[in-house]
């Protein structure tokens, strides 16, 4: 089934967001897109403020899930640590903004968290990379960082563990972080509850395009290339090290922006966010939504995330064991993913739809990918 | 240092000597032998020290216990291989992401099924004269020691070990030779499985037993597995002797706290100059050195 | 030092200038909005979020029924005013994050008019953003490290400060001036040992030395070493958790029960004495508002009607019966408010009540909303029976000290011991 041309009026808006290394590239797509982003949207004007503050909560987690597609999808670098930068900018967040609760001072606040967790994906980035430190290793090194941190943070609750007036808090975490605001001296805008939401929408939107313009780019090209061989890739000339570092770092970005906004909805941050479990939900979405999509991952971080909302609410101890279980399912059935899958299936139907009729395989996946 | 200072440092080296070789050894034999990271290990060890505390509970002399915890789990980490771990083999991120979901799965089940308490086990044999200290501890450190012997004999003696190292070191070669590789992953997951469960029966008594016991036991066994290398043995044991005597020498001056902190920052440092662990670094020097000759 | 709010906060929405459209927006979506999803049960709701799982399921449990018995009991005499409370309590399996998410869901869907929640500091300051975003009435019952000044938050378990209060001079009359503490390495711990430091001072005793223990640490070989060293005349334990409570059982593989141990954490709220084989805790001294074991005959009814309610329960932690003695402070305020309107409620809690608990009679401060409590000290012998001295009352007056009054002035803070030598 062809879906219009792709030669409409939208078509030169649509080109730098498109290319072999995304999935979905018909205006089928983007109409789905722009339908799923106004759902989106609506959704705190029909469900209300609380939906809004629930809402803003899975869209930062949506985040976080794509800053992981971004890097083992695109790059092959499975860190199962990304929560470390998502905490860490929570955490930065949090130490400028209550020590300068002005407007110029959470402008700064806001910089200063992403700065911080680009920065520290940097440096883990280049001491892993440079230091020849290569896959399972990556993985566990990400992992015993994630859970260090978690135990650090856990003992500052003394007095001396104070930077200013930001008390780090121990395991009880860092309470009183203020609101995210924007502006300069008296001139800007203190963002609500309602705001809130649609900035974190914001963000992810404009991430989600900023990455697929990036991984259809140049040096997406490379960041693929070096996903498949890496050997060989360097072979070619690309400085594969450095690519790795790059595309670490900015998913340290990702994963900061989507702590910072994770840590202003709550107004609250605490150790837990370095712990075992979170640690393993951004795996878990990546895996399921699939990695090499980074749409996939962002349904499924959302997805998942409302499933074991709605269990917890029922107080059903099963949410883990749910999320355990889809996970391994998917990796045993399905290992690139259901997003994949999915797209397996369209263009396979969609060939179908042609005069040349290829031999039919009936769709055998049930799961679907929430939006 | 004084003597007693001396005696103390000792002694808590072999405690956290022990504790290393211990958590590490069955995450080391399949990684090892099989190119896996079991990111369940922790839960393996749950199985084990589950599996001691309700025998002992229901009345068996705590060696049985113990025993029956190491067999519980060699057979339990059998059935999984069988029906999960089998399809991952080659497949070592995949393996890594299943085996975290089988971890959260097993700490929750753990949770619903038996609540977040366990019988307690007192610690046996009593207290050690000259350093406090309960005996128990060398008892444990004797343990490590031993299994890090028997695995050697296994591995270097037997008929099976030399299988099993033919298969690891080129599979589809020791296939073409008659070797069943197929049985001997089976068997080595057995094993290291059976041997995690040894370190969950074997802390039961000293640790407090709840669903998140595994998790106690994961930043030790994967620091030292990682800064060890390949390796199983010879990584394993200089791993947990560099760890445990930085571990041991900051503990005695600082605090527990502080000698662990001192440990990762051990761990980072030579993982940053040893990318592929001790035994990797090893097996450079050997080459160059061959070379050179 | 303290923490104070900030001048921003989410409630002054917009700060100046520009952002006219989403002011715009911000008009039409209500708290109801268009697809409402409130349940709009007319009756008055208790939002009760106590963990039935995970971590603190061992003193959850007890204090989520204690208060579904206090509520049942009070729905059965006729109700508040006329009216059945409804609850809703699911299970927060000890999870902040749940935390966050069920206070949430309470308080926009369930519209609740009064919350209890929580076991740990941690969990009660996970929530307390939306608390008082939301300024909702919440009671927090556990004995805790004490300072919160905060006008819908009632604290009503002892303070460390009561606590250690009772049983620190008692441990230095009866043992000595030298003291051991090891606590728990979190807030909790690390402030319960600043008291134990400023208690001692006052008695003329000495701190000889201190140890944090990290939560989910179980080995105490050298922590046991260090004690044995420093020879002090009785330890002070502010041991928290099951992981801790393998220290007592190593106290005794280790032989160091003859050194007695003043507690202000331990028996009282995880049952120690009953979980770890006599004779672990012997010679172990709590200081405690409640305890099961209380031979008062106000008590001993109580016990009968939980265990009735409750066949298969365990103990009654002395957070359970902080929850059960809120209800009926609840129940006390409303009637005199006439209303469930929360600022009336408070109000009413803030005229001064008292109520008849197991532990005794207790009333309510109103400038700092906690607590005068009857502290005992209970004593562990060998068979890990419990006797109990004479109770006194002890009020919760640090706050008061470092100038918390609620009455007159909305806070939102928590005060820290060094408050007071810095005169706040």
């Amino acid at each position: 089934m062809s879906v219009g041309s792709s030669d409409g009026p939208l078509a030169a808006v649509r080109r730098p967001f498109e290319g072999p290394n995304t999935m979905g590239n018909s205006p089928a797509f983007w109409l789905g897109f722009a339908v799923a982003v106004v759902a989106l949207a609506a959704l705190p004007v029909l469900f209300g403020l609380y939906a809004a503050e629930v809402g803003a909560v899975f869209l930062a987690y949506a985040l976080l899930g794509m800053s992981l597609a971004f890097i083992w999808g695109y790059c092959g670098i499975l860190s199962f640590g990304q929560v470390a930068f998502f905490g860490v900018a929570g955490y930065a967040f949090g130490i400028v903004a209550i020590n300068a609760a002005t407007l110029t001072g959470l402008t700064l606040a806001l910089l200063a968290a992403i700065a911080v967790s680009t920065a520290f994906a940097a440096a883990l980035g280049y001491f892993m990379f440079y230091g020849g430190v290569r896959d399972v290793y990556v993985t566990i090194l990400t992992l015993v960082v994630a859970l260090v941190l978690y135990t650090f943070m856990g003992q500052t609750a003394g007095g001396e563990w104070a930077i200013g007036d930001a008390r780090l808090g121990g395991f009880n975490g860092m309470s009183g972080v203020p609101d995210l605001a924007v502006g300069i001296g008296s001139t800007g805008v203190e963002i609500g509850l309602l705001g809130h939401y649609y900035v974190t929408l914001g963000a992810l939107v404009a991430t989600y395009l900023g990455l697929r313009a990036l991984v259809n780019s140049q040096f997406g090209y490379a960041m693929v290339a070096t996903r498949e061989d890496e050997d060989r890739t360097a072979m070619f000339g690309y400085d594969t090290t450095f690519i790795k570092l790059v595309v670490f770092t900015i998913g340290g970005a990702i994963a900061g922006l989507g702590g910072v906004l994770f840590t202003t909805q709550n107004n609250y941050v605490d150790p837990s966010v370095f712990g075992i479990t979170a640690a393993a939900l951004p795996v878990v979405w990546a895996s399921v939504g699939g990695r090499t999509s980074l749409i996939g991952t962002v349904g499924a971080a959302l997805a998942i995330q409302f499933v074991d909302y709605r269990l917890a609410l029922s107080g059903s101890e099963w949410a883990l064991v749910l999320i355990g279980s889809l996970l391994m399912f998917v990796v045993l059935v399905m290992p690139e993913g259901v997003a994949p899958r999915l797209h397996e299936y369209i263009v396979e139907y969609r060939e179908d739809a042609d005069p040349s009729p290829a031999p039919q395989e009936p769709p055998a996946a049930t799961e679907e990918v929430g939006d | 240092m004084t003597g007693t200072g001396l005696l103390n440092f000792g002694f808590e080296f072999v405690e956290i000597f022990a504790f290393i070789v211990l958590a590490t050894v069955g995450l080391a034999v399949i990684f090892g032998m099989m190119g896996i990271i079991n990111l369940a290990h922790g839960e393996f060890i749950l199985v084990g020290a589950y599996a001691t505390t309700f025998t002992f509970a229901a009345g068996l002399p705590l060696p049985l216990a113990m025993l029956s915890g190491v067999v519980l789990t060699a057979v339990y980490g059998l059935v999984l291989e069988r029906l999960i771990i089998r399809h991952l083999y080659g497949r070592l991120l995949d393996s890594m992401v299943v085996t975290w979901g089988i971890s959260l799965v097993m700490i929750q089940l753990t949770r619903i099924a038996f609540g977040n308490t366990a019988p307690g086990i007192g610690i046996p044999f009593g207290q050690l004269p000259v350093v406090d200290g309960p005996v128990y501890y060398l008892v444990l450190a004797v343990v490590a020691v031993g299994v890090l012997g028997g695995l050697y004999a296994l591995f270097m003696w037997t008929d099976f070990g030399v299988r099993a190292r033919a298969t690891m070191q080129d599979e589809s070669t020791a296939r073409s030779m008659g070797v069943d590789t197929d049985r001997m992953y089976m068997s080595t997951f057995a094993i290291g499985s059976g041997l995690a469960g040894l370190a969950g029966a074997l802390y039961a008594p000293v640790l407090t037993v709840t669903p998140e016991y595994g998790t106690g036991f994961l930043i030790e066994a994967f620091v030292a597995v990682v800064v060890g290398g390949a390796s199983v043995l010879v990584g394993t044991v200089l791993a947990s002797g560099l760890l445990g005597t930085v571990n041991a020498a900051v503990t005695n001056v600082a605090g527990t706290f502080m000698g662990q902190v001192a440990m990762l920052i051990a761990a980072i440092i030579a993982i940053r100059l040893m990318p592929d662990g001790i035994t990797g670094l090893l097996a450079d020097w050997r080459e160059n050195r061959g070379e050179s000759q | 030092m303290f923490v104070t709010e900030r001048s921003l906060t989410r409630r002054s929405v917009l700060a100046a200038g520009s952002a006219g459209a989403l002011a715009a927006t911000a008009g039409c979506v209500g708290e109801g909005a268009i697809l409402g999803m409130q349940d709009g049960g007319s009756n008055p709701t208790a939002a009760v979020l106590e963990d039935r799982s995970g971590t603190f399921a061992l003193t959850g449990t007890a204090k989520y029924r204690t208060t579904k018995l206090a509520i049942e009991e009070i729905n059965r005499d006729g109700g508040i005013l006329g009216e059945e409370l409804e609850v809703f309590a699911p299970d927060p399996q000890s999870d902040n994050m749940r935390y966050q998410d069920l206070a949430r869901h309470a308080i926009y869907q369930e519209d609740a008019d009064v919350l209890w929640a929580g076991y740990s500091s941690a969990t009660r300051e996970a929530i307390r953003p939306l608390i008082n975003e939301h300024d909702q009435l919440y009671f927090y019952t556990t004995q805790y490290e004490g300072g919160v000044c905060d006008k819908t938050v009632f604290p009503l378990g002892a303070t460390a400060r009561q606590q250690l209060g009772a049983v620190v001079p008692h441990m230095i009359e009866e043992y000595g001036n030298e003291i051991y503490t090891v606590a728990a390495d979190y807030n909790f711990g690390q402030l319960s040992g600043e008291w134990v430091k400023l208690i001692a001072e006052e008695h003329g005793a000495e701190v000889v030395g201190e140890e944090y223990i990290p939560l989910d640490e179980s080995q105490f070989g050298s922590t046991i070493n260090n004690i044995q060293s420093a020879e002090p005349d009785f330890v002070m334990s502010m041991l928290v958790g099951q992981d801790h409570s393998a220290f007592y059982e190593q106290r005794l593989a280790s032989g160091l029960t003859d050194v007695p141990i003043g507690t202000s954490t331990n028996m009282a709220q995880e049952r120690e004495h009953l979980r770890i084989d006599p004779p672990a805790l012997e010679d172990v001294y709590a200081g405690v508002n409640y305890m099961e074991e209380l031979p008062t005959d106000r008590n001993e009814a109580f016990v009968e009607r939980y265990y009735e309610r409750w066949d298969d329960a365990e103990y009654i932690n002395q957070e359970a019966q902080n929850n059960y003695f809120s209800v009926y402070l609840y129940k006390e305020a409303v009637e005199r408010a006439g209303t469930f309107d929360q600022a009336a409620v408070i109000e009413a809690l803030e005229s001064g009540l008292e109520v008849e608990a197991p532990e005794g009679d207790v009333s309510l401060d109103p400038t700092t909303h906690h607590m005068n409590h009857n502290m005992r000290i209970a004593h562990a012998d060998e068979n890990h029976e419990i006797t109990f001295d004479e109770p006194r009352t002890i009020e919760p007056v640090f706050l008061e000290e470092v100038g918390c009054d609620l009455t007159s002035e909305t806070e939102r803070t928590q005060y820290e011991p060094d408050a007071l030598s810095e005169g706040a």
